[in-house]
């Protein structure tokens, strides 16, 4: 699933772009929508839409300026990359101050630390949700069949961004119970887990070290209509993580195995534990089993990882995965070593 | 621990069981006696291996008194030197009596290794100690017994600081069921590890199982928990609470400093002193480091860093 800036700005001026055309003769609606995607790619401003549409135009942009580009930035360019974003998001709120994800996206920089966002978020959160419940029913009212279940499902995305977003702070702040409440209502409002929060929540269980509600949601999985088992790198790394801190090292091996048997090659990235900055409009929107969704849910991991007291400055949990990652593949060990080996000289 | 009173109880028991039934007039005698001269009184070698043991824990102890003008390297030297004695003097406890628990636990905590490592030693210690049968009433009554809830408490402590906190909380309780007076303060290591699995009705539970008496783990750990369910109102109330209640609290808290480890269990200091304080916050780092942004937080409050400030001055600490 995920969410798709790209994705969903098309979707918001097609929706737009049928409901023109049914004002007019059907004969010429069907020619004309021939014509849509590629009026979409080289002629946007000429299609019909609203100030909301260009402001969520404006943050399908910026996320790919803070998302996709900033990552891969040298020094010199990040500066003016991070204040393009700003700039653009300042625009959407200004076209529409409703823009609650332009709203969100600056709250990162807005705020001081990540507990005044935690805050930010939580403070507003029913607000947001009265507003996209407000543009959810006044869709549902207006149009009919499919286009209204788009459009209803487009009017509540900001809204569930908002509780994904709340959810990972409440999880870095070390509110695992608040973590685990948020992504509940999030799965509520949206069960098909479009946000794919319940890797959140798998996460916030481990912290708490319920193993009875990790595996209760392992359950659940099928019946979210993600269309995924429950064999992803977030919820492996929590069931494994929960069993290393009960004291079931052997469990726990087993389980990082498995991890390294549906993300072939991935040893590396166990072993690196890289910790990425979180993508601002959404986690970023990779390819299941790819090794970019391993190195993301390692970075989320992060709080389950670092944890303890180590001399190696990993974390009792951390030291460990790294250790068996190696075993597993001393390959990617050599090569962790040698890289940082030239890390070091550089 | 106090090894020479341990070391004169078993004495005294030992002499009782050979001398038969004594009046109760009669054993406190024979345990002057024994306190007089606990050598002289000496007949097993686990006896032996508790001598050196009770000595070499004396010159550990005095050892540590002039760390404070030393720098850092030099401190860090003085540290592995002071630590690599105690464990050649345990392990020769250990060689002169080899089920002396207390001996072995002692020599596993000086070898100075990495917490996960520590862990692994202790859960094996457990296992190849795990023979006896709980004596009746307060286990911490029986002497001989005391070194298996030594092991225990040592054991939920590093599991607390490897972050196996469903174990700690555990092996605490089970500390607190064999010996319901806690001399060891399980129920401290108990309290933080409820804190940080946010385990409201848990915390509660053992409030009120110690008749909410209070001590800085408590209050420390009550702090953390209501941050971590984002119930902030009380949660500063709780902070005043630790800052009112427990000697130098926000002095600990704002500026923590390195603890010896325990050998084998937390040192003997004042009840309410500013060293419990320290203990508690020591303890808690890394509960304290997995919420990052909650020192911050605390600095926030005008009145912590005027209390700590006010402490520091009046006994002559830095600020």
């Amino acid at each position: 699933m995920a969410h798709d800036p790209r994705r969903e700005d098309y979707q918001r001026l097609s929706l737009r772009f049928a409901e023109e055309l049914d004002k007019g003769d059907p004969a010429d609606a069907a020619r004309a929508f021939a014509s849509f995607g590629r009026r979409f790619a080289q002629d946007r401003d000429g299609l019909p839409q609203t100030d909301a549409d260009r402001a969520f135009h404006l943050v399908a942009m910026a996320s790919d300026v803070v998302d996709r580009r900033l990552p891969f930035a040298s020094d010199e360019q990040a500066p003016d990359l991070i204040k393009r974003g700003k700039e653009l998001l300042e625009e959407a709120l200004r076209l529409d101050p409703a823009c609650h994800d332009a709203t969100r996206m600056l709250s990162s920089s807005r705020t001081a630390s990540i507990d005044e966002r935690y805050r930010f978020l939580s403070d507003h959160a029913d607000e947001v949700r009265a507003s996209c419940e407000q543009a959810r029913d006044q869709a549902l009212g207006e149009l009919s069949d499919e286009r209204a279940a788009l459009a209803a499902d487009i009017a509540m995305r900001p809204y569930w961004r908002w509780l994904a977003s709340l959810a990972e702070e409440a999880l870095i702040c070390g509110r695992n119970r608040v973590a685990i409440d948020v992504s509940e209502r999030l799965l509520a409002s949206d069960p098909r887990d479009t946000s794919d929060v319940r890797f959140t929540l798998a996460y916030a269980l481990a912290k708490l070290e319920d193993l009875q509600g990790w595996l209760a949601l392992t359950k659940r999985y099928a019946a979210l209509a993600s269309g995924r088992p429950a064999d992803d790198a977030w919820t492996l790394l929590a069931g494994a993580s929960l069993a290393f801190h009960n004291g079931n090292p052997m469990v726990a091996r087993t389980g990082i195995e498995k991890l390294l048997r549906r993300y072939p090659g991935g040893a590396m990235t166990l072993i690196r534990q890289a910790e990425l900055p979180d993508g601002e409009f959404a986690r970023l929107h990779v390819a299941p089993y790819s090794e970019d969704e391993l190195i993301l849910a390692v970075s989320e991991g992060i709080v389950l990882l670092q944890e303890g007291t180590d001399r190696s400055g990993r974390g009792t949990f951390g030291a460990w995965v790294a250790r068996e990652a190696a075993r597993i593949d001393p390959k990617a060990a050599r090569e962790a070593m040698a890289a940082r080996e030239g890390g070091q000289q550089s | 621990m106090n090894a020479w009173d341990e070391l004169v109880e078993r004495c005294a028991q030992r002499r009782l069981k050979k001398l038969g039934p004594l009046s109760d007039e009669a054993y406190a005698e024979l345990v002057l006696a024994v306190r007089e001269n606990p050598e002289s009184f000496i007949e097993h070698t686990p006896e032996r291996a508790m001598l050196v043991i009770a000595r070499a824990l004396d010159a550990y102890r005095a050892s540590c008194r002039n760390d404070d003008l030393l720098d850092d390297a030099a401190f860090e030297e003085e540290r592995s030197r002071r630590l690599a004695k105690a464990h050649a003097e345990f392990t020769l406890a250990r060689e002169i009596d080899e089920s002396s628990l207390d001996a072995c636990l002692l020599e596993l905590l000086t070898e100075d290794r990495d917490p996960d490592l520590l862990f692994r030693g202790l859960i094996e210690l457990e296992r190849d100690f795990s023979s006896d049968e709980l004596p009746p009433g307060d286990a911490w009554d029986d002497v001989f017994y005391r070194p298996h809830l030594r092991l225990r408490a040592a054991l939920a402590r590093t599991c607390l600081d490897t972050a196996r906190y469903g174990i700690a909380e555990r092996a605490a309780t089970s500390v607190m069921d064999a010996s319901p007076s806690d001399p060891l303060g399980a129920r401290h290591t108990c309290a933080l590890a409820l804190a940080r699995l946010e385990d409201e009705k848990g915390f509660d539970a053992l409030d009120a199982r110690f008749s909410r008496q209070g001590d800085p783990w408590s209050h420390l750990a009550r702090v953390i928990l209501l941050y971590k369910l984002d119930r902030m109102s009380a949660a500063r109330r709780a902070l005043r609470g630790f800052d009112q209640l427990c000697r130098g609290g926000a002095y600990a808290l704002l500026r923590p400093t390195y603890v010896e480890p325990y050998l084998p269990d937390r040192p003997d200091v004042t009840p309410g002193g500013f060293e419990e304080s320290v203990f508690a916050v020591r303890e808690a780092e890394p509960i304290i480091a997995d919420v990052p942004d909650f020192i911050n937080w605390c600095q926030g409050h005008d009145w912590l860093v005027a209390s700590a400030r006010r402490f520091a001055e009046k006994n002559d600490l830095d600020w």
